[in-house]
């Protein structure tokens, strides 16, 4: 019994960090219609702010986390101002945006590379080598920190769309562009900040990354199939559905781990992934797509 | 009476495509049911987008209280006092009515006023405050319709521009569709409707304006268009209306 709780209380921590990592990508797929492939390689540029604020002046990832945020964000008005604003009006915006995407993501990680190498790095506060036991039962503290204020961070998200001005706008613009722009919403706007915050959400959770897993410029290529297969799961652009999927997928990955095998604990999301999309390709909060 | 709005030749059409609209011209007293009626491919959405901003007018002009709307957003438009309700689709599906309420007020900047006109919008429509926590998405088409016909009353706009209101709605409801904009019209709010069902539309109507081709054909009393006998033929089917 104690092993089930302890395999499910690290799928959950785990869950609480993918569940950060998954909601920006979500946010901008719901208020842009745009496929953010670059948001791993966003996530681990995160890492790095984290990384050599804490190597050169001893700056806990924690309290790095906001000046991560805010820089990505800038970063995020300028990929916005100057790769996706001209295309948005182009009728084949979509796709065009996964192209794009795909091409910053290199950038990214080709910017990355060459300044830092591809060696592999990990942050190493004292707590991420940490645990807090209780009886048998141990929680790695760096884990449980990464996944609280994941989850901290995700509520607050959930207040300010549930409960502001500018929650409204974002989440009338999701569901009905063209209905908010008629009842006075600068849509433009809340596409340029929504994106903002969703790649702020990527530094975000680049901080927390960056002391939980070992990470280097490519490993984004591995997390964003992770990625995908929470945002599909949950439904392409519901930021609830993510994060349940998040924790769903992670403890199912942590109990596949433990008890089949940790080489097929990530296939869990590739199979999920393969999964939700021949059976339900909505997702769990998705609308059910319309044949044309 | 002075013209609430002026539509004067204007042409106007999707993307980079042809002109849909062909010079048309409108006016638009205030207080007053409008309903503009024509075949379809007639450019009658058309117009009406033009108005709110939704497609760049081309040619001619839209003043509105003397003021020129050429170039401006929608949101802008919005403010000027013209609000817009598209056919279908009009509504946030997965926002409580209580929210869209809200968003039709998104404008207002005092949240206490905002909160008491969505009280009185609930008082005049019972539906309204008996769904207040059902999303939008989840109520019937007549419910949903009302709510956003009600929601343009939050900001107390002086023109309200609904896109085929009936569409897809039983003759029951659809009477209780124009029962709404008489309502509409006596918080001073003026209408322009764009109506497929031209007879229903027209006898709801105080004005009537014929549309086809991206011009305008016919501008009059609702009564005179309905009595017309080439417009009877051409857009009524025969002498129904008589």
């Amino acid at each position: 019994m104690s092993n089930f709780i302890q395999v499910l209380i690290l799928g959950l921590a785990l869950g609480g960090v993918l569940a950060l990592m998954g909601s920006g990508l979500s946010l901008v797929f719901g208020v842009m219609r745009i496929v953010n492939l670059a948001h791993p390689a966003l996530i681990i540029a995160g890492a790095y702010v984290a990384y050599w604020a804490f190597k050169l002046w001893g700056v806990d990832p924690i309290v790095s986390l906001p000046f991560a945020a805010i820089i990505l964000s800038i970063v995020g008005i300028l990929l916005y101002k100057l790769v996706f604003e001209r295309e948005a009006k182009s009728a084949k915006y979509s796709e065009m945006s996964v192209l794009l995407t795909f091409s910053v993501a290199m950038c990214v990680e080709g910017a990355l590379g060459s300044a830092f190498t591809n060696t592999q790095r990990v942050t190493s506060p004292g707590y991420a080598t940490d645990a807090i036991f209780i009886g048998d039962i141990f929680i790695p503290t760096g884990q449980l920190y990464a996944g609280l204020i994941s989850l901290g961070l995700i509520a607050l998200l959930a207040l300010v769309l549930k409960f502001s001005r500018f929650g409204y706008a974002i989440r009338a613009t999701t569901q009905n562009r063209e209905a908010a722009e008629l009842l006075g919403v600068n849509v433009n706007l809340v596409s340029l900040a929504s994106f903002a915050i969703g790649i702020a959400l990527a530094g975000a959770a680049g901080t927390l990354v960056s002391f939980v897993f070992s990470f280097f410029p490519a490993k984004h290529w591995e997390w964003i199939a992770i990625l995908m297969s929470l945002v599909v799961l949950g439904g392409m652009g519901s930021i609830l559905g993510t994060v349940i999927a998040a924790f769903l997928l992670s403890v199912i990955a942590a109990f596949v781990g433990a008890w089949i095998g940790s080489t097929w604990s990530t296939m869990t999301f590739f199979l999920a992934l393969f999964v939700i999309l021949l059976v339900r390709p909505q997702g769990l909060f998705g609308e059910k797509p319309e044949l044309t | 009476m002075t013209d609430l709005l002026q539509v004067t030749g204007i042409t106007a059409g999707y993307g980079d495509g042809p002109s849909i609209l062909d010079g048309a011209t409108l006016t638009i007293e205030p207080g007053k049911v409008h309903c503009i009626i024509g075949p379809n491919g007639a450019g009658k959405s058309t117009l009406l987008k033009a108005i709110c901003g939704m497609l760049k007018i081309r040619e001619g002009e839209v003043i509105f209280k003397g003021e020129r709307l050429n170039g401006l957003r929608p949101d802008q438009i919005l403010r000027k006092g013209i609000c817009f309700v598209p056919q279908e689709n009009a509504l946030f599906p997965k926002m409580t009515v209580r929210e869209n309420l809200r968003m039709g007020g998104y404008i207002l900047d005092d949240k206490d006023e905002l909160e008491r006109r969505i009280d009185e919008i609930m008082e005049r429509f019972p539906i309204l405050r008996e769904r207040a926590n059902q999303h939008a998405g989840n109520m019937s088409g007549g419910q949903q319709q009302t709510l956003a016909m009600a929601r343009t009353m939050i900001i107390k706009p002086d023109i309200v521009m609904l896109d085929e209101p009936s569409l897809g709605l039983a003759p029951k409801i659809v009477q209780e569709m124009f029962d709404i904009m008489r309502i509409m019209t006596a918080e001073g709010i003026t209408i322009l409707l764009v109506e497929q069902n031209a007879l229903t539309g027209l006898k709801n109507a105080d004005w009537g304006v014929v549309l086809d081709l991206g011009r305008t054909l016919f501008e009059g009393p609702a009564v005179d268009v309905l009595s017309d006998p080439r417009i009877q033929e051409l857009y009524l089917g025969g002498n129904k209306a008589a």
